[in-house]
């Protein structure tokens, strides 16, 4: 009993439509012989699901639906402006971010900050080295103190001093 | 549905008229009958045969060839139609004298009462059926496409098409199973 209501579910698809394993159709075909409920639901599935559809004819299609197609076509075209369209396409060629520019320019703005920032190391660092310079100046004019109590007592302090 | 040369697609997708025209010609009758059937009317089958040529259109410039021409066109359609008939709330089920085909014109052609008789009773029992089982039985009795492909086409697993065909075809059978003895279909 179970096993007609596995047969009767293939009956409805796969063996109705052709989709079945040899196999399996085998062993189907063998029980239809031996089993008349099947047998019997086998030939009015096919009778009342399959063949009404049978050579059904098929309608002309209405000249109207080409007309109306046709001329939704055409306003559609009408609105296309090929110059409008090359403009876009630039534009969008120029403005959509690109992985390759896009690196490049992140890559460049780094370098330029970079290069920005060490030039403004190197002046402070100068500068620094100037006010130390002219502060020595002072001190070995005998306008500060603060050279004698920080002297090393090297020979190039002496030399110079 | 006849294959489209490469050629004729490229040149519709850069807005080529007369290739947009070869292609409409070539796809237009699957695409109608098709949204047809699921829509189930024929005013609804032509506004969903318009709006997917202008998806075509629109969108034919992204259409990359990995897949079947054929196959992106049946997604389109089977989708929005799908869609279309979810939203509409036109349809609705028939009574079961009506899925009969009882409304034939008994004064006409013996041929065309027959053809009209079947097409009614088509549409009929399509009505018993949700957009979606509807999609499938379509593109499966109709059209005759594999599993495989209609899983690719509606964008489903392969199992749901099979599940979703079992319960439209138990559904026909319980609505069949109610007229026994009246049924239209009998005599097709």
């Amino acid at each position: 009993m179970k096993k007609c209501e596995y047969f009767k579910d293939l009956l409805l698809t796969d063996y109705i439509d052709g989709e079945l394993a040899q196999k399996i159709k085998l062993e189907l075909d063998n029980h239809l012989l031996v089993c008349p409920d099947c047998r019997v639901f086998a030939q009015e599935v096919k009778k009342r699901t399959v063949q009404p559809f049978y050579n059904v004819s098929a309608q002309p299609v209405p000249g109207v639906i080409w007309e109306t197609v046709r001329e939704r076509i055409a306003g559609k075209q009408e609105q296309y402006n090929p110059l409008e369209e090359f403009i876009r396409g630039l534009k969008n060629l120029f403005l959509l971010p690109k992985p390759v520019p896009v690196l490049a320019s992140v890559m460049l703005m780094f370098l330029a900050g970079s290069a920005a920032l060490y030039t403004i190391q190197v002046n402070q660092t100068k500068e620094k080295d100037q006010g130390e310079f002219l502060v020595s100046l002072l001190d070995s004019n005998g306008w500060g103190s603060q050279a004698d109590n920080n002297s090393f007592g090297t020979p190039i302090e002496h030399y110079f001093l | 549905m006849q294959d489209i040369s490469e050629d004729i697609l490229t040149r519709a997708s850069q807005g080529d008229i007369q290739a947009f025209e070869e292609v409409y010609k070539t796809t237009s009758s699957f695409v109608y009958n098709v949204a047809l059937r699921i829509v189930n009317n024929q005013e609804d089958a032509k506004e969903v045969t318009q709006e997917v040529f202008i998806i075509i259109y629109n969108k034919l410039k992204n259409f990359r060839f990995e897949s079947a021409f054929k196959t992106w066109v049946y997604r389109i359609t089977a989708n929005y139609a799908i869609n279309f008939a979810k939203k509409n709330s036109r349809i609705k089920t028939a009574p079961f004298d009506e899925a009969l085909g009882e409304g034939a014109v008994e004064n006409e052609a013996e041929a065309h009462i027959e053809e009209e008789h079947q097409s009614q009773a088509v549409e009929n029992l399509l009505k018993e059926i949700n957009p979606d089982q509807r999609a499938c039985v379509v593109l499966r009795n109709i059209e005759g496409l594999s599993y495989q492909e209609i899983a690719k086409a509606l964008n489903i697993n392969i199992n749901t098409v099979r599940s979703r065909l079992k319960r439209a075809r138990e559904k026909l059978m319980a609505v069949k199973q109610q007229v026994r003895g009246l049924t239209a279909a009998d005599t097709l």
